[in-house]
Parts: structure tokens; C-alpha cells; sequence
């Protein structure tokens, strides 16, 4: 960029070859001046302005209409990135935690409880029984 | 250097359907403009545009904010796939390439004249060696600064002014032959 160079009809015949004769093309640090010199010599570049405008002219007839794009964009759309399965990770977190919560949860129930029926039975069993051992009868 | 888009490709990259469609609609439009101005082809200015996409695609998850803003990055994509189409189209010249279909539907002379301009200056755009072509797309039809165009062409400001400069000129010369003939068929179509 030419920042702050000055303004001559040699620079501004260059910018006006090359981005035409509407100065909101023109580089921003060079628009003002190039604006200034249009208005304070519009007799010497009367010409070549009129030449760049009839151009800008012409390319905007060959403008025509905005694309109309509403079915590549369904097409394009349906190939863009989509979210891993489960649809929220933070679903995915929550369920995570209740697993890990219930886990901890049976694991404390666990130590807690008392010994269980069974256990007791099991006992009486082994302490109790009669002995069948022969011999022992009389 | 803020990019209005890093946001939108981060979310479109984790797979955020609004952010995706964001980019789309603010992009799209602006892909194939520059594609059809570049291939004069409506159908190969979709295709060019969708392969722009698919890539945004791929690359969004790992996009990082650098050297360019993601504008850039796209139209750089979408002038690659451009070129490369120029060039397999001289490889392989096809002999109906660049004719256009008539359309049957008869217009009111305003209309059918500014159709035929608009045909004559797209044709003196396909006419122009790719750079400038490329470069005269950037700067008056997609109405980019000189500092975005240059970059998208990756050439310094200078190069660009050259380049446009060049295009105008030639553009000029053919479309002074072209005005005339249109001024012509326009005179003999009041006239008839």
C-alpha cells in the first residue's frame, strides 16, 4: 500500500487505469486525495474520467442478479460437520455422573447392611447338627 | 486481525447446524458469483462453490484463527478450483465450450439489448488472461479492498494494480468494437 503518498496526475491516472473511476474502489488511504485532485483539476482529467466510467458502466451491465442458490445450499448444508451421536455432550456428562453415583451409592448400601438371614442359618447349621459319626449313638 | 467468521467455522466445525448455516448464507452467494465470473458456466460455478464447502467442511474442526482471515482462505479455495478448471478445459478442448444456448422466450428490445451487453462483457472477462480476470472479478464484482484481493491473489498491492490495470485496458479495447455493434443492432431494431 502507498501510504501517504502524494497525490499527481501521474498516481492518479494509475489508480483510475486500475480500479476505475468510483473512488470507493480506490485504496482507502488514497481515496480522499485522489477525490481532492479529481474535484481541483476536473478540467485535465475530464477525459480519462469519462473513459473509466463508461467502462465501470459496462461491467456492471454484465452484473445481472444475485445467484439464486436456495438448492446448492440445502446440498451443501446437508455435507457439513454434525454433532457426535447423543446429540449434547452434556447429556452424555449427566448420565456419565448418575452411573458413577449409583455405582458409589450400591457400594456404601453394601458396607451398611446387616449380615444377611442366610448367614445365620448357616451357622446354626454347622455349630448345632448332630454329629453322625458311628460311635456316637449309646 | 478480527475474522467476523472464526466463531462460526469453530461452532460449524463441532458441528453446529446454525453456525453452519451462517457461513452458507453469507458465503455461498459470494462463491458462485465468483466462480461463474471466472468459468461463464452456471452449472461447473455450482460445482465449484459446493467443492468450496466441502473443504470448509473438512477443515472447519481444526481451523485456526492465522495468517488469513477465513474469507480469504475460501476465495483463494474457490480461485484454485477455478484455475484448475481453465486448465483441464485447454487440455481438453471441448467444441461446444463457450457457446451459449439461445433462449426461446422473446424479450422487449430494452431487455434483449441488455442481455446482449452483459453476454459481450462477459465474454471480453473470459477473454483476459485468468490473473486478470481474477483480479477484475475481486475488486469490482465482489467489491473487495485492494488488500483482500491482493492477498486472495497472493500477490503485493502493486502486482494487483498491474494486473487491473492491464484487464481495464484490454477490456476496453474490446468492448469499444463490441459498444458499437450493440449501438447498431439497436439502431436497426427501432428502426425494423
Amino acid at each position: 500500500m502507498k501510504e501517504g503518498r502524494d497525490m499527481n496526475r501521474t498516481r492518479f491516472e494509475q489508480l483510475l487505469e486500475a480500479y476505475g473511476a468510483d473512488f470507493a474502489r480506490w485504496p482507502a488511504s488514497e481515496r480522499a486525495a485522489g477525490a481532492a485532485f479529481a474535484s481541483k483539476h476536473a478540467n485535465e482529467i475530464a477525459a480519462a474520467l469519462r473513459e473509466a466510467r463508461a467502462l465501470d458502466a459496462a461491467l456492471d451491465a454484465a452484473r445481472g442478479v444475485a445467484p439464486e442458490t436456495t438448492a446448492l445450499a440445502v446440498r451443501v448444508l446437508a455435507a457439513a460437520p454434525k454433532r457426535p451421536q447423543g446429540v449434547d455432550r452434556r447429556v452424555g456428562w449427566a448420565l456419565a455422573a448418575c452411573a458413577v453415583f449409583g455405582v458409589a451409592l450400591g457400594y456404601g448400601a453394601g458396607l451398611m447392611a446387616p449380615v444377611a438371614a442366610a448367614d445365620d442359618e448357616y451357622f446354626s447349621i454347622a455349630f448345632e447338627a448332630p454329629s453322625l459319626a458311628p460311635g456316637d449313638d449309646g | 486481525m478480527f475474522d467476523p467468521d472464526a466463531e462460526f467455522v469453530r461452532k460449524a466445525g463441532a458441528g453446529d447446524a446454525r453456525a453452519a448455516e451462517s457461513l452458507v448464507r453469507r458465503h455461498l452467494p459470494r462463491m458462485v458469483s465468483l466462480a461463474r465470473r471466472m468459468l461463464s458456466d452456471a452449472a461447473e460455478a455450482e460445482d465449484v462453490a459446493q467443492e468450496v464447502f466441502l473443504r470448509v467442511w473438512r477443515e472447519a474442526p481444526r481451523w485456526k484463527p492465522g495468517a488469513a482471515k477465513f474469507e480469504t482462505w475460501m476465495h483463494r479455495v474457490a480461485l484454485n478450483l477455478c484455475y484448475d478448471r481453465l486448465r483441464r478445459r485447454r487440455e481438453t478442448p471441448d467444441a461446444e465450450a463457450g457457446l451459449h444456448v439461445a433462449d426461446p422466450t422473446p424479450l422487449a428490445s430494452e431487455a434483449w439489448l441488455a442481455q446482449q451487453r452483459a453476454r459481450a462483457v462477459q465474454a471480453a472477462l473470459s477473454a483476459l488472461p485468468e490473473r486478470q480476470r481474477a483480479a477484475i472479478a475481486l475488486v469490482h464484482f465482489q467489491e473487495l479492498s485492494n488488500i483482500a484481493a491482493a492477498e486472495m491473489l497472493e500477490v503485493s498491492v502493486e502486482a494487483l494494480e498491474s494486473l487491473l490495470a492491464r484487464g481495464r485496458r484490454a477490456l476496453k479495447a474490446a468492448l469499444a468494437d463490441v459498444a458499437q455493434d450493440l449501438i447498431g443492432d439497436a439502431d436497426g431494431a427501432s428502426r425494423g
